[in-house]
């Protein structure tokens, strides 16, 4: 069993000959998850304290599902890694959104195992067999947002599975949208498929340019999206119903091959759908992670079929913490999850109180 | 999910919502909504009224609050109220059964809280507690009835609007009859707007008045609308004369923005409401007292009121010292918890709750006397702090955090930020400390300062949110003196 002594290298090496597996049992899982438990419990002050907090330390956790689920907010209070965290390579953090100015952070000793997880799921789920495919990326560069996961993400994913005429198209100036009209023009002559990647709400913006100009396209068979994020607060909010009927018809792509992709700066693994034919879609992990659906009071998971916060046990993270609670709402499938959101503080009733108005009133 | 409309005798039918003189049901589109928990929802029907069909009510209204209301005394109103309220106040009557039946089914409240909780606030409104309740307003109520000779000369009246609007909230059960029955006693017309979270008790209070007085049948009506509806709200706020809302401050400025400029706008926003525990009331005898005073004040409606506690500040140096105080008021708090059972919360209200105690639990990480008290199995969730913290809202729910003082006094700074929201201070001290602490926490911004285990239960004639009941509502009509005079040189006879 790993435990303080065992370094992050020794980890590591672990974890990639476990992702490089097709599949993997409960007891394996269970293991593993258990020895990466005992070192980060081991090694992570403030998750020790939390765990002791819990009550639930190594010698009481018998099994992956005792793990204490880490609320994500965690990450923006305490620094959760195993080495010092000037001693990571990279530190991936949130943005924002939701607590003023507090950023979560994300450290990490070194990217190999994010990597080889990224990279192992994407070409599951996005390629689908395709080796390579133009990209058009509709995010910033990983040297404009060093400390965006996302960056680093679709970085990969040029670098592995683009051609060379792959481009970003959002850039400090703004979407590049005459530039990409030109490069969708082009795949529309060519008979090459495209593949369009980027945060849901720069596809909102996109379409909107689009719209406005009188522009639609009919990509050739195969071309493909991968969106990411929702829009909340950063473009129009628009049902997800809407917005693949939409991209659907601008680009003239099918919409199973409208792939959504659910990933957050506290996990170092992605979700993907089969495509959004069908709405809500279902959400689905790779073997060396699992996720449930708790009520988040108790840390109970909730029965089928009703609908809980979603915590995910994410073996990736093995340098700050395996498994988080989030703060998303979701239905347990058969073989994964819905999404149904973010859980809103419940509308304030009557005379009560409105959290916001009086945070808003704290901050002057 | 499939209802029945009939009455099985363990199923109440679908409860039809509102009170519509002049309209008949199948004149009216009803909109159905299920309230109430998933396991045991109640479904109701809200009238969904035209514009036309509100402008028609607004004119019936205001024509039958001018022939029957205006002419009552209002000794005849009072009487007439205290008659409805000692039906709600009996057991036996079917209108007292159907809120005991209805309410907790559509509010998630526990049957013991309603019950018992009505009974304490339904005793404010007897003829007793209305008649302290006028004169708190008008030194001399006659002044509603007829002219009366003014001090300074010349002869007044107060008269109520023809027709007054009100925008219910739904947070806390019965918590309309305010407003309904402030303005009865000034003889107004009324258009209540329910919340489709409470849509029953202000249907059945209107139904059994006109029981009651069937003059009355065309002086108000209960109606619904989808809060925040443009077209609705500019409809009914200008038929308004005043228009009384309770309500979150983006929804009551965006009814502002709705509303004619002489239409006058008597809005309560949210509230915020804490508790004050001097050392003089932290004696072994007394600290327990006051514990179980201020668990109740955090038991009852589960926390939702304006009144309700969000926080105590409690004074170190007395025998009983904060932290244990916190400890004592978990213990009164699951008592509490078999005796009034907490509503099921919905997950967003949960995940609420969990993220409250996560922020406190971090908290306890970097300072060891704070302190998270009750396990998130049970029903609710004390926070010792002992670093001064600013008075913020918690998460509802009966969650509650104690925060250690050395001063009461020590107060004010924490609470100046919320000067605009502050209400209720629930107060356990000396009579030597009441008066200067009422003087600072008035300046501070508070409205109410009662008794620990007082705070849901404001007396009848409070000023609610600092405001005037009564009086708020009315016009004066003044005659001035030299009217009078200059009538004395009018006379048919020659002096």
């Amino acid at each position: 069993m790993a435990n303080g002594s065992t370094t992050s290298e020794d980890i590591a090496r672990e974890l990639l000959t476990f992702i490089a597996r097709p599949a993997s049992s409960e007891e394996a899982f269970n293991d593993l998850a258990l020895s990466i438990f005992a070192r980060q419990f081991a090694l992570n002050l403030p998750f020790q304290r939390f765990c002791q907090l819990r009550g639930r330390t190594p010698r009481l956790v018998k099994s992956w599902r005792d793990i204490p689920t880490v609320p994500i907010d965690a990450f923006k209070e305490f620094t959760l890694s195993c080495v010092p965290a000037e001693e990571c390579e990279r530190v991936f953090m949130t943005s924002g959104t939701t607590r003023g100015d507090v950023k979560g952070k994300h450290h990490h000793p070194n990217l190999a195992v994010y990597d080889a997880s990224m990279l192992s799921h994407f070409r599951e789920h996005f390629m689908q067999g395709t080796a390579r495919l133009p990209m058009g990326i509709l995010f910033p560069n990983e040297t404009l947002m060093p400390n965006s996961s996302l960056a680093h993400y679709l970085g990969l994913a040029r670098q592995h599975f683009g051609t060379a005429d792959s481009a970003y198209y959002l850039d400090e100036n703004g979407l590049r949208i005459d530039a990409l009209c030109e490069a969708l023009q082009k795949a529309e002559q060519s008979n090459q498929p495209l593949a369009l990647l980027g945060a849901s709400y720069s596809f909102v913006h996109l379409m909107d340019e689009l719209q406005a100009r009188g522009l639609s396209f009919d990509l050739p068979k195969g071309s493909r999206t991968l969106d990411t994020g929702g829009f909340k607060g950063q473009s129009r909010d628009i049902p997800m119903e809407d917005f693949y009927a939409q991209l659907s018809a601008i680009f003239g792509i099918e919409r199973r091959l409208c792939i959504n992709m659910y990933g957050m700066t506290e996990l170092s693994t992605q979700f993907y759908d089969a495509g959004n034919h069908s709405i809500p879609s279902v959400k689905r992990g790779p073997h060396w992670l699992r996720s449930r659906l708790l009520d988040p009071l108790t840390g109970q998971e909730v029965a089928r079929g009703e609908r809980g916060i979603l915590a995910h046990t994410d073996l990736a993270n093995f340098n700050s913490v395996t498994t988080i609670l989030t703060e998303d709402v979701g239905i347990a499938t058969e073989d994964g999850f819905v999404l149904l959101g973010r859980a809103q503080g419940t509308q304030a009733k009557g005379c009560s109180l409105a959290v916001e108005d009086f945070l808003k009133a704290a901050r002057g | 999910m499939t209802s029945t409309a009939y009455n099985d005798g363990f199923h109440d039918p679908v409860f039809k919502a509102g009170y519509l003189p002049g309209l008949q049901d199948d004149e009216v589109r009803w909109k159905p909504m299920q309230l109430g928990t998933p396991n045991d929802a109640l479904t109701v029907e809200f009238p969904e009224l035209s514009n036309a069909q509100l402008k028609t009510l607004a004119s019936r209204i205001r024509q039958a609050s001018r022939a029957h209301l205006k002419s009552c005394s209002v000794s005849d109103i009072v009487q007439t109220i205290d008659t409805a309220i000692a039906r709600l106040l009996n057991a036996n009557d079917p209108y007292r059964q159907a809120l005991e039946r209805l309410l907790p089914r559509a509010t998630g409240f526990d049957a013991a809280m309603v019950r018992l909780g009505l009974n304490s606030y339904l005793q404010t409104f007897r003829s007793l507690q209305l008649q302290r309740f006028v004169t708190e307003d008008f030194a001399n109520p006659k002044i509603l009835d007829e002219f009366q000779v003014r001090p300074k000369g010349g002869w007044g009246k107060a008269i109520g609007p023809d027709l007054l609007v009100h925008v219910w909230a739904g947070n806390v059960p019965a918590l309309p009859m305010w407003s309904f029955v402030s303005g009865l006693l000034v003889k107004a017309g009324a258009i209540g707007k329910i919340s489709s979270a409470e849509p029953i008790f202000a249907s059945l209070f209107a139904r059994l008045l006109v029981e009651v007085e069937p003059r009355w049948t065309d002086c108000f009506a209960v109606v619904w609308w989808q809060g925040g509806d443009d077209a609705v709200e500019r409809c009914v706020f200008a038929e308004a004369d005043v228009v009384l809302a309770y309500g979150g401050n983006a929804a009551l400025r965006s009814m502002q923005d709705r509303m004619p400029a002489t239409t006058r706008f008597l809005p309560h926003g949210h509230k915020l409401s804490f508790g004050m525990v001097s050392n003089a009331a932290l004696s072994v005898m007394r600290g327990q007292a006051a514990a179980r005073a201020a668990a109740l004040d955090v038991a009852r409606w589960d926390q939702q009121g304006c009144y309700s506690p969000h926080v105590f500040y409690v004074q170190r140096g007395g025998q009983m010292q904060p932290l244990e105080f916190a400890q004592h008021l978990a213990s009164e708090l699951a008592a509490l918890t078999s005796k009034f059972a907490r509503r099921t919360l919905t997950l967003e209200e949960t995940a609420s709750v969990a993220s409250w105690r996560e922020h406190h639990e971090f908290e306890s990480l970097r300072q060891d006397a704070h302190r998270v008290l009750g396990d998130p199995s049970q029903a609710f969730t004390v926070v010792y702090a002992d670093a001064p913290q600013t008075l913020m809202p918690g998460p509802l729910n009966r969650c509650v955090l104690v925060v250690a003082l050395d001063l009461l006094q020590d107060v004010m700074p924490l609470i100046e930020p919320q000067r605009a929201y502050l209400q209720t201070v629930g107060l356990a001290a000396a009579p030597e400390e009441l008066l200067a602490l009422g003087d600072a926490l008035g300046q501070a911004g508070v409205t109410r300062i009662c008794a620990l285990g007082a705070m849901t239960s404001p007396e009848a004639g409070w000023h609610h949110d600092g405001r005037f009941s009564l009086l708020d509502l009315v016009r004066m009509i003044d005659i001035d003196q030299s009217a009078e005079l200059a009538a004395e040189n009018l006379t048919s006879y020659e002096l």
